[in-house]
């Protein structure tokens, strides 16, 4: 037995375990916090994900600041889980009596009937602290499996998307609940879980957007994108928090950038938190890391403008994750461009589209429907070469998500034809 | 410890200080209360109570023995612990105390009709905020959670709560509103100013006007501060500018604090300062982003930013310095223009791209035919620039009236 102390200062006994098969990215043993915390006689209150104290984030309308006492994550300092399975019995044995289970947890169909193997704890919203046993909650490791088992399912693409992506995102907020109310804010797992449901998140966040059909973005992405925005917060706070113990985790500033790129857009409002508040307290070295000059970048382009650089530079440098952030902002930025150049040319120079083409990433045979989104007119030469007419007054911002084009561009290709990605 | 302190002594710097508290609320003397309160002032007179009080350990006693001041044993028996606590330098348990010592005093303050106590509530405030910045910078040198300026908050909040009534006390509340700015300022919870910012500004109880002038200078920083981080440049302009007017001349540190804000924000609306403020203030960092502004000069822009991207980052007005990008374009292009004039005048509003892509390779700023026009196009829709660009021919065609717009204290529209 070895000790670890929890971030509330009480010591915490962890039962150690021979390495398990399944590990996913192959973690070994536990790491303990090699920080080491004298004994408090008295209880402090445990870290909490959702109470953030400088990374707060808010994306327009989701302010997720700690105002609210954020009924995810309210922890309790000594609360060490014992359940071995992806799922509590008790929990498991209600759900197949109220037929309350979902297609993935289903013995051969059977609406009434699971496993250990198959049960994944649901997420539970209205939960009392005072009724939680430890025989309901999953430690570390057992987290870490049901994570991989999640993620299996999320790539095996067998059901229509939204089936699946409904199924992991509440199973994977309940991983993120079991994190919380045991305090488990240092080690690598958890960072390292939080990670990988952000992945998660991020991908769910893209093809979300694409599957869906009406023009106003559906209230699953709408929360999809509240709970990536929530996990990165706590994702930020476990680094805060392990950066006293250790000089940081490779992929910060991987999921730094990604804040940056998910705040590109005019649709920040201006009582949300702002990116310069945000960029007061990040450090140095994260904010010159390549990741986050990238996104800096691309920063930089969008607030000016400049289409050719930020659809440039997305094309050469976006890696897939950061590319399924940036999409939408693709079509805003093409549209503002578009306007500039209607706005600004010479009504005897009528635009040809194959130059549009070629400023905006638009495949040619896409240009004049995105042109009539943007509520500006075509017209054809008698030498059947395509223009759009400048000085046109009709200019209006594509509504919602109608049709999508995608960046043209053979790097990012494989990305947008929705290859299987490993998370 | 000090010098060699008798039993006899101690005993008698104690009964002094309780005799003169209990005398001074007795008279209401709010000036003399609040130097009984002041801490973290580190007189010579805390220092030698602090001493007695450690020396003699048993003050509750003292505070017990006569009526006069044991109905003020709640304030006083844990400011006692406090200042105890302080001078050995434990100063999480200090500011526990002093919290506790403070509560107390909050509770009798409101029962004092009058505000004759506002000046030392001031002290009990500020001292909130201080000792719990000390503590908590002691808690993170021992590896524990700082968690003592987030309680000042709360408790500040109580404080304001108590101050916002009908009554005279209520010109105190702007006081505790710019503690709590710069407790939030320092947690980094600067939302958390909103709902404070919401009371002083629609309460019918509040006339601005009847503040003090300090503590509106200080609030007009701050929300001034706020709005320049969402980059809303008119009223960051409106705030500071309040806040420099009305600052004490004398106070160069808190003019040069207003002009670190104040000085993007009129870049931002195309007002440069002249070099010999920034030097008197010492804001030199703002030199060469000036300079570049002047000159058309996009590559000194970018050294600038990239010479100072640290603290620009800091204190929250780099992103605000990098849209400046576009008044450097701005002047770029009316420097070819007005180079052309001296040529040639009647060609002078025709600039080939040609000319611009020149211009900034000279600055050793690649840009092609494309991109070139894609800034002017921004340039012109965003009315910086006032005429059009030939796509065929590749020639930007200036309006012969006012082809620069000024700004004119406008910002630019987005």
């Amino acid at each position: 037995m070895f000790h670890t102390v929890s971030a509330s200062g009480f010591y915490v006994m962890e039962r150690w375990q021979p390495p398990r098969g399944r590990r996913g990215r192959g973690r070994g043993s536990y790491s303990s916090s090699s920080s080491s915390r004298s004994n408090d006689s008295r209880p402090s209150k445990a870290s909490n994900y959702a109470t953030t104290t400088s990374k707060t984030t808010s994306l327009g309308s989701f302010g997720i600041n700690n105002k609210q006492h954020n009924n995810d994550v309210e922890s309790l300092p000594n609360l060490i889980g014992t359940c071995p399975f992806m799922c509590p019995v008790d929990e498991r044995v209600q759900r197949e009596r109220l037929r309350d289970l979902a297609i993935f947890e289903r013995l051969e169909g059977n609406p009434t009937k699971s496993s250990s193997t198959l049960a994944v704890k649901k997420f539970c919203r209205t939960i009392s602290t005072k009724d939680i046993r430890d025989v309901d909650m999953r430690p570390v490791h057992v987290l870490e499996d049901t994570l991989n088992y999640l993620l299996t399912i999320f790539e095996s693409g067998k059901h229509p998307f939204e089936v699946v992506h409904d199924f992991i995102f509440d199973r994977t907020r309940s991983i993120r609940q079991d994190l919380s109310m045991q305090s488990i804010t240092s080690g690598d797992q958890a960072v390292h879980m939080f990670e990988r449901i952000i992945e998660f998140h991020i991908v769910s966040h893209y093809k979300l957007r694409r599957n869906t059909t009406d023009s106003n973005v559906s209230p699953m992405h709408h929360l999809n994108l509240e709970q990536l925005t929530k996990a990165l917060a706590s994702l930020y706070h476990l680094y805060d928090e392990n950066r006293k113990s250790n000089p940081g985790y490779a992929n910060e500033p991987k999921f730094y950038s990604f804040y940056v790129l998910l705040h590109l857009g005019s649709d920040h409002q201006p009582t949300g938190e702002s990116l310069s508040l945000w960029f007061r307290t990040l450090p140095y070295s994260i904010a010159k890391s390549k990741e986050m000059m990238f996104s800096r970048r691309l920063l930089r382009y969008f607030r000016f403008g400049n289409y050719k650089r930020f659809l440039h530079t997305t094309e050469a440098e976006a890696s897939r994750l950061q590319y399924y952030i940036i999409e939408p902002y693709v079509s805003e930025i093409r549209a503002t461009g578009l306007s500039c150049l209607n706005y600004g040319g010479y009504k005897q120079h009528p635009y040809p589209l194959s130059d549009l083409s070629k400023h905006l990433f638009l495949d040619e045979s896409d240009v004049e429907s995105f042109c009539k989104d943007c509520g500006l007119e075509t017209f054809t030469s008698d030498t059947g070469t395509k223009f759009m007419p400048t000085k046109q007054t009709s200019f209006c911002h594509p509504k919602g998500s109608r049709k999508h084009y995608p960046l043209v561009s053979k790097r990012l290709k494989p990305f947008y034809d929705e290859v299987p990605y490993r998370i | 410890m000090a010098s060699y302190m008798s039993m006899g002594e101690a005993h008698r710097r104690i009964t002094e200080y309780l005799n003169r508290f209990a005398d001074v609320v007795a008279y209401q003397d709010g000036t003399s209360l609040k130097h009984l309160l002041s801490l973290s002032s580190e007189s010579s007179s805390f220092l030698a109570l602090a001493d007695a009080l450690n020396l003699f350990q048993d003050a509750n006693r003292l505070i017990r023995q006569a009526d006069k001041y044991s109905q003020y044993a709640e304030i006083v028996a844990p400011l006692f612990r406090a200042m105890q606590s302080y001078r050995v330098g434990r100063l999480a348990e200090s500011y526990q105390a002093f919290e506790k010592s403070a509560n107390a005093f909050i509770q009798e303050f409101r029962n004092w009709e009058s505000a004759w106590a506002l000046e030392a509530l001031y002290v009990v405030v500020y001292e909130i905020r201080v000792l719990a910045e000390r503590a908590d910078r002691e808690l993170a040198s021992n590896g524990k959670t700082p968690e003592k300026l987030k309680a000042a908050g709360s408790f500040l909040m109580k404080v304001f709560g108590v101050l916002a009534g009908k009554g005279p006390k209520r010109v105190g509340a702007l006081y505790v509103t710019c503690q709590l700015f710069k407790v939030y300022f320092k947690l980094g919870t600067v939302h958390l100013c909103r709902s404070v910012i919401r009371s002083i500004e629609t309460a019918r109880i509040f006339d601005f006007e009847e503040f003090p002038v300090r503590d509106k200078v200080t609030y007009m920083y701050y929300t001034g501060r706020l709005e320049v981080l969402n980059e809303n440049f008119s009223a960051a302009d409106h705030k500071l500018s309040y806040a420099l007017t009305h600052c004490d001349p004398q106070s160069e540190a808190n003019i040069r604090m207003i002009l670190k804000y104040l000085v993007p924000v009129k870049l931002s609306i195309g007002i440069l300062p002249k070099r010999s403020l920034l030097e008197k203030y010492n804001l030199i960092e703002y030199n060469d982003i000036v300079l570049a502004m002047k000159r058309g000069d996009l590559r000194l822009l970018r050294h600038a930013l990239e010479e100072h991207e640290d603290r620009f980052l800091r204190s929250g007005v780099y992103l605000v310095l990098e849209k400046l990008e576009l008044q450097v374009y701005q002047r770029l292009v009316k420097k070819i223009y007005i180079i052309q004039k001296q040529k040639d005048p009647s060609k002078a509003h025709q600039i080939k791209l040609e000319v611009i892509v020149k211009a900034l390779k000279w600055l050793e700023m690649e840009m092609d035919l494309d991109e070139v026009e894609c800034i002017m196009s921004i340039l012109i829709y965003k009315n910086l620039v006032k005429g059009y660009f030939a796509h065929k021919s590749k020639v930007a065609v200036l309006s012969k009236q006012d082809p620069f717009p000024k700004l004119n204290g406008k910002p630019i529209n987005s």
